[in-house]
């Protein structure tokens, strides 16, 4: 079977993504797997250098990122994908380009990310310094059909992180087990439990 | 202002009753078993609800919470297969995909507090307070925040009742319920009182305990433990008056009640055999195993074209989709369509059991579709499906008394609801009030 798949993370600026890609990122060379972050911020400083945020240039960018993420995926390396990506046709363009193509939408009120802002560019877009601001002065269309959803204002980042990986065990993408979930005494338990009751 | 903003706020207040049938309790309501029911539901709003397909806590519980579909939610039963080893996986509440509306709730400043809610383990943050319910193991991990779980420990609570010694006494089972119950009751009324809730939640499953293990003596006034079961139906009919007044007597938005909801998560009936479809599969050509006594599908021969997890879930050995798929793709729908054909026709002394076939297409909508079995199957009451691979017998005697259904579950509820409604609708209803 295929081992590389590409695990695209969505979402408003500070909402969490490329914090979550690392973090999903270091599990999986943890578990011995070929890993690359597409994170748009460094893409932007290289592979898009020169590209603005009109709509254009920013669906420029995304398909970039997806030529780049389908390359590695063919070669069964895991790609990780972390930019806002703001609209749902040119993401869907991706999936369909990739195939094994799993969304994680980092959903985040605009209230949190205000009060997050590590850059200051709420702030400053708010005020009107910054044009096509995702968010603010330009729309995000948020997934309809993401695989994972994280909601990263009230859950914590390990809650995050399980759900995504999770997810990842459950589509095949990864072998399951391997110290997340259960434990293997309290899967024997709750094997034992099921079995009480006839479910298995 | 505060004060009359406060006493607009709308609340709501749920008692779970997992696994009673709306016919059962209709009729513990109509013999006065349970006359603070017969008081609370006397004006009418009584519905017969359908569960989820299948018909197991895990899935039905997580399309409540959620209102979504296992598709979307990603909970298909108790247990998965991994398609790269079929070993089995049981999926967390960590592997619930979609939003519960108890986040919805938090998104607008909402506070919940729900107890003993099956397949939240391990518990997590939600906005309010969680004590997770079946499969949780441990009480440390069950509780959130963690601040409860001293109290909780100090009035003893049980998460469950002792399984494994349910089959073998049933007396020792009894007593065993009537204690959780308490228990359940004394953590209720510590989160109603602790927990500043707008939404309040708590599950008795007991009730599903006692009717797989004894359903004989909750449906027949001549088993000798008839009396005592109807006993624990009381206990719990002061349970729910109980909350049923502690809610009436709440801000003025609540005191005729309107946001007050009794469910069950699914049906039960009386059980004879047991349906093992894997055995059926085997001997029909379907299946075979390399270990001679397999434990689990993860024994399966790599030419094995279908297998079936419990409780009536069937999955192609589809190529590209599992490791060691054998199924073309393109084969897999003449294989569905024959293997539809030919379940239907399995009787038990000339009767047909399988009343329903359900292909995936009809049940699951969302982007976990491919993970989803082909076919679900619904059996004629009686008859209980299993996913086990154990033994060589298509119909065999079980200890177990009382089974699953899927369209007798029940709600009660003054709230608009739709006029057959499934339990995946209540969560649109329970945040149509809330949040108007």
């Amino acid at each position: 079977m295929a081992k590389g798949f590409t695990l695209w993370f969505t979402g408003l600026s500070a909402s969490g993504k490329s914090t979550l890609a690392e973090r999903v990122r270091d599990l999986l060379l943890e578990r011995g797997m070929k890993v690359e972050v597409l994170d748009g911020d460094v893409v932007r400083q290289n592979l898009s250098k020169g590209l603005g945020f009109s709509k254009e240039d920013r669906d420029t960018n995304i398909r970039r990122i997806g030529f780049v993420c389908n390359l590695l995926t063919r070669n069964d390396v895991v790609a990780i994908g972390a930019a806002i990506s703001p609209y749902r046709a040119i993401r869907d363009e991706n999936r369909k380009l990739i195939g094994r193509f799993v969304e994680v939408y980092c959903k985040c009120d605009i209230d949190t990310l205000k009060n997050r802002d590590p850059k200051g560019l709420y702030e400053k877009a708010l005020r009107g310094e910054i044009e096509n601001f995702t968010g603010v002065s330009d729309p995000y269309e948020a997934p309809e059909k993401a695989e994972v959803v994280v909601d990263t204002a009230n859950e914590d980042i390990d809650t995050s992180v399980e759900r995504i990986i999770g997810t990842l065990e459950q589509m095949g993408y990864i072998p399951a087990g391997d110290g997340r979930g259960y434990s293997e005494d309290e899967e024997e338990s709750i094997k034992e439990r099921l079995r009480d009751l006839g479910y298995i | 202002m505060r004060l009359l903003r406060r006493q607009r706020k709308r609340r709501v207040c749920v008692v779970g009753l997992d696994g009673v049938p709306f016919q059962l309790l209709k009729r513990l309501a109509d013999t006065a078993v349970m006359p603070r029911l017969s008081e609370i539901i006397q004006d009418g709003g009584l519905r017969q609800m359908r569960a989820s397909l299948p018909p197991v806590s895990s899935v039905s519980w997580s399309c409540f919470m959620t209102g979504a579909n296992p598709a979307e939610h990603g909970i298909f039963g108790f247990t998965d297969v991994a398609p790269d080893s079929y070993r089995l996986r049981f999926p967390t509440f960590a592997d619930l995909a979609a939003p519960t509306f108890w986040d919805k709730l938090g998104e607008s400043r909402r506070r919940c507090a729900v107890i003993n809610q099956p397949a939240t383990y391990p518990a997590r943050p939600i906005p309010g307070a969680l004590v997770s319910g079946f499969v949780a193991l441990q009480l440390g991990k069950s509780v959130w925040p963690k601040d409860h779980l001293p109290a909780l420990q100090a009035m003893g609570y049980r998460i469950d009742v002792d399984l494994q010694q349910a089959r073998d006494n049933p007396d020792l089972l009894l007593a065993d319920l009537e204690a959780t119950l308490e228990t359940r009751r004394r953590a209720a009324r510590y989160f109603w009182e602790r927990e500043e809730w707008d939404y309040f939640q708590v599950v008795v499953t007991g009730t599903d305990r006692l009717q797989h293990f004894l359903w004989n003596a909750v449906d027949r006034e001549d088993d000798p433990r008839h009396a005592r079961v109807m006993a624990y139906y009381r206990a719990i009919d002061e349970f729910i008056g109980e909350f049923w007044d502690r809610f009436r007597r709440g801000q003025s938005a609540d005191r005729e009640g309107e946001g007050f909801l009794l469910l069950s998560d699914h049906g039960f009936a009386a059980v004879n055999k047991e349906i093992r479809l894997n055995a059926w599969l085997r001997e029909n050509g379907y299946l075979d195993y390399q270990a001679d006594d397999p434990t689990s599908v993860a024994d399966i021969t790599p030419a094995t074209r279908a297998f079936a997890l419990d409780p009536g879930r069937l999955h192609l050995n589809v190529k590209g989709r599992f490791a060691s798929g054998c199924v073309a793709l393109s084969e897999a729908p003449a294989l569905r369509a024959e293997l539809a054909a030919r379940l239907k026709e399995i009787t038990f002394e000339g009767r047909p059991v399988i009343t329903h076939i359900f292909e995936r297409e009809q049940i699951y909508q969302g982007p976990r579709t491919n993970l989803a079995p082909d076919l679900v199957l619904l059996s004629e009451p009686g008859f209980d499906l299993k996913g086990t691979t154990k033994g060589d017998e298509v119909f065999v005697d079980t200890h177990f008394q009382g089974m699953h259904t899927w369209d007798d579950a029940f709600v009660w509820t003054h709230l608009p609801i739709p006029d057959s409604p499934e339990i995946s609708d209540l969560a649109k209803v329970i945040l149509g009030w809330m949040l108007g």
